[in-house]
């Protein structure tokens, strides 16, 4: 009874005016910084910091998280008409979004997408209420040996990930952890690939390599078919529109796929480092890796929609745990909403939820009504943003352009970022006529560098030796899970084969 | 605008641009005592970091004292440069020498990003204002571990090398470290990270042995128990710490930290420097200073002008010699 009356106590810290207002404030700023390509969640939250200061920590706290899992809903959005990816934790949504918008079924994907975006975060809110502890123990026993391990179950999802042809998907994979060996390298403090230019000493982010392969490339591959010149069509090529909303079959159909992803990526927020686009990737690979008909996907199937969006805003929930029950921030926004913590003069750490718990319920419970509020508010704002397929290609083409490039300069306020997705552009467009894997390579360039780094650091620790891999319990917990995923893949071919 | 408009403002414009020119071309030619009212123009100051980290709270800090007691006479105006570790802030920064209306607050960065890439300046080419406060580090192990003391821990790493995390390798949180174990003779190995979290993690999951980490950032966990504060690296240890003693008061004086200052571009008139230093004598005096130190747990350090000067190129002296040692930069 313990939960509720904390819960109620929450409730009644969140539901007072000057707080919702607070939350509503935040769900459309989030919602906002979502759609701005690069401009992520972290950056809408620095940006607002000064202005909280004077504010009463509660009431600030609520507006800043509701940026940060608001933030989820939006970068959807642009994922799914543009191809363009507001932040990195919607990459996964390009892939079969966009197909299912040229398909002119952007209105459903755009529903399904808030729906799945609600479950997600939802069942986030769900978990961090009742299990909050228990993830804790979980954030506790993440050291780098199981950091590698989780990321190696990430790399393996290159596989499915890349179908088809598989010596282009090999290629594609390989420039991405190519590109990932640029910068000061983290153990001997020595600068890689940089030609002693100060801007590649923090290497290259994958923000604006993620705009350019997937908003530019598809935008110059569309110019190369002579899209622009067609007058009319925009973005749904020639196709009408067939019905803005989903049909039952596209909920029951999807059910498992969100629940999935919901849990999947709650588990992954939680780890410290890992947070929601590795949540949304691997959650794209496990629906294409246990679908019966793994074809469809990369060309409009709903799970491959679904799955990822639950993942990517229960990780921005999971992301909460070590924030408020160990004061470790998770991410880059965490890591700017702890700053922002210690500048109200509250101590994150285990003690904050039992000495100030007005403050640490207040914000969970807010969270649910910011995920109902972010629900209608996309409902609404929907029918609106579905305008944007029917504008002629050579409005909205140029359009692009300038989102892609503003959005990738705001995040640094870099020239050599912007020529940088200027490049990838053009690989994009080449990858796309050529059929090469733009996915496999940004999956490659996300997890390369954690790969090298986690396990780098475990053989430091280990000075050499493999066995620490089974000396931790935790690790073996995830060689376990590992090698049952990998059989039960298996398997699951096995018995596909027989039934052909 | 008709052709003819723009021809007008063309010219308009291209009269403004000359007599501007001559207006400075006399200014600059004028003898100084022209400028004895410094200040008395817009103040523009670069944070060469994002919104939200350690040196744009500093600088927004220093910005609301300045203006709550009225130090500075006109308009401050606060803008984030942010980009390649502080090498664009402070290159723009480097780029007005001369202009006493720019300013700039400084950080670790101020003297590691030099050392790593090839930046037009140093930190001693710029006119030193204050050392205001210093970033200083605590070593910490798990809250189960054995070991309790500085002592014991010294003891046991010369049995048994420890393993040791930190942020970064070019940066004071591997110097520091790499430092004591010379002076205490001990060896270790030393594992960086890129974030906070993932440290604070690695060292609660008990995979490493022991972690550099500002007090700010864990302070939870040290009151909680889970982590425990053996010794700190400034020159007192904060009260919120406990009854740990110093690096110095154990017997290994670093005299190493991150320097939180001032500086003006380079070529600045002394009036302005001076200016200056007598204003920020009185900003550490206020309260809201004094409430600033103590929430981020920073360490109060201040020298004036020159000698802040001399501890920069002192700091990195030190940094460049260990870095070189350990191979990280040529």
């Amino acid at each position: 009874m313990d939960i509720f009356s904390n819960l109620i106590l929450g409730l009644s810290v969140a539901i007072s005016p000057i707080n919702l207002a607070y939350l509503f404030i935040g769900v459309m700023l989030g919602m906002f910084v979502g759609i701005i390509p690069g401009f992520g969640p972290a950056a809408g939250i620095a940006i607002l910091l000064p202005i909280t200061f004077g504010m009463d920590p509660t009431g600030a706290v609520i507006m800043l998280s509701a940026i940060y899992y608001g933030s989820m809903y939006g970068g959807t959005i642009t994922s799914i008409l543009l191809n363009t990816p507001g932040d990195s934790a919607t990459v996964a949504s390009t892939f079969d979004g966009y197909p299912l918008a040229q398909q002119g079924r952007a209105g459903p994907a755009l529903v399904m997408q808030a729906v799945a975006s609600f479950f997600g975060g939802t069942v986030g809110v769900i978990l961090i209420t009742v299990l909050a502890p228990l993830f804790a123990q979980v954030t506790r026993s993440f050291g780098p040996p199981e950091f590698f391990l989780l990321v190696m179950m990430g790399l393996m999802t290159l596989i499915v990930m890349i179908g088809g042809n598989w010596r282009y998907g090999a290629i594609s994979a390989l420039i991405g952890f190519a590109l990932g060996t640029v910068g000061v390298d983290l153990e001997t403090g020595q600068s890689r690939f940089t030609f002693q230019s100060a801007e590649m000493i923090g290497g290259i982010d994958f923000i604006p390599i993620a705009i350019g392969l997937f908003g530019l490339g598809e935008l110059y591959y569309a110019f190369y078919n002579g899209l622009h010149l067609s007058g009319s069509g925009g973005i749904v090529q020639y196709q009408k529109e067939k019905r803005f909303w989903p049909e039952l079959r596209d909920f029951v159909e999807t059910k498992f796929s969100m629940l999935r992803g919901a849990v999947l990526g709650f588990c992954i927020g939680v780890i410290p480092g890992a947070g929601a686009t590795i949540a949304s990737l691997m959650s794209y690979s496990v629906e294409k890796s246990i679908s019966k008909t793994p074809e469809r996907f990369g060309k409009g199937a709903m799970e491959g929609l679904v799955g990822p969006e639950a993942a990517n805003n229960a990780a921005s929930s999971g992301a909460m745990v070590p924030l408020l029950s160990l004061g470790i921030p998770g991410s880059a926004s965490t890591a700017v909403l702890l700053a922002a913590f210690l500048m109200w003069g509250l101590t994150p750490g285990p003690l904050l939820m039992a000495q100030k718990p007005e403050f640490a319920w207040g914000l969970i419970a807010s969270m649910y009504l910011g995920n109902v509020a972010l629900l209608g508010l996309n409902i609404f704002a929907i029918p609106l943003f579905v305008q944007m397929i029917k504008v002629p290609y050579r409005i909205l083409g140029p359009a692009v352009i300038l989102i892609c490039t503003i959005g990738t300069y705001s995040v640094n306020g870099s020239i050599i970022e912007t020529w940088l997705m200027f490049a990838a552009g053009l690989v994009g467009f080449f990858m796309k006529l050529y059929g090469y894997s733009p996915a496999a390579l940004v999956l490659a360039l996300v997890l390369g560098p954690l790969a090298e780094q986690s396990l780098r650091q475990t053989l430091t620790i280990s000075r050499g030796s493999f066995g620490i891999f089974l000396e931790r319990p935790t690790s073996l917990w995830i060689l376990g899970v590992t090698a049952a995923v990998l059989a039960a893949g298996l398997l699951l071919r096995r018995g596909r084969r027989e039934e052909d | 605008m008709t052709s003819n408009n723009f021809k007008r403002n063309f010219f308009l414009r291209g009269g403004a641009v000359l007599s501007a020119l001559l207006t400075v071309a006399v200014l600059a030619s004028a003898p100084a005592s022209a400028e004895d009212k410094y200040p008395s123009k817009r103040l523009d100051w670069t944070i060469a970091f994002g919104p939200g980290g350690g040196n744009d709270i500093m600088s927004r800090t220093l910005i609301s004292i300045l203006e709550k007691y009225k130090l500075y006479p006109e308009n401050i105006v606060a803008e984030n440069r942010p980009g390649g570790s502080g090498a664009k802030g402070w290159g723009y920064l480097f780029a007005q020498k001369g202009n006493p209306y720019h300013i700039s607050s400084t950080s670790g960065s101020f003297i590691t990003t030099p050392l790593q890439a090839n930046t037009p300046w140093q930190p001693t080419s710029f006119t030193p204002i204050a050392l205001l406060a210093s970033d200083d580090l605590v070593i910490l192990v798990n809250g189960k571990s054995k070991i309790k003391t500085l002592r014991e821990f010294i003891d046991q790493a010369k049995i048994k090398p420890p393993s040791i995390g930190g942020i970064g390798t070019v940066n004071v949180d591997f110097i520091v470290p790499k430092m004591l174990s010379e002076r205490a003779g001990f060896k270790f190995d030393y594992v960086s990270f890129n974030k906070q979290g993932e440290l604070t993690t690695a060292l609660l999951s008990s995979a490493l042995d022991a972690s550099m980490s500002n007090p700010g950032e864990v302070l939870g966990l040290l009151q909680s128990g889970d982590l425990r504060a053996l010794g700190y690296s400034g020159k007192k240890t904060p009260a919120a710490l406990g009854n740990i003693p110093t690096f110095a008061e154990a017997g290994y004086d670093l005299g190493i930290s991150m320097p939180r200052g001032l500086v003006l571009p380079p070529d600045v008139p002394k009036e302005a420097q001076d200016w200056w230093i007598a204003t920020i004598k009185k900003v550490v005096q206020t309260p809201e200073w004094k409430a600033y130190i103590d929430k981020q747990l920073l360490t109060e350090n201040v020298l004036y002008g020159e000698d802040f000067r001399a501890f920069l190129q002192k700091t990195q002296g030190a940094f460049a010699d260990i870095l070189k040692k350990s191979g990280a930069i040529k």
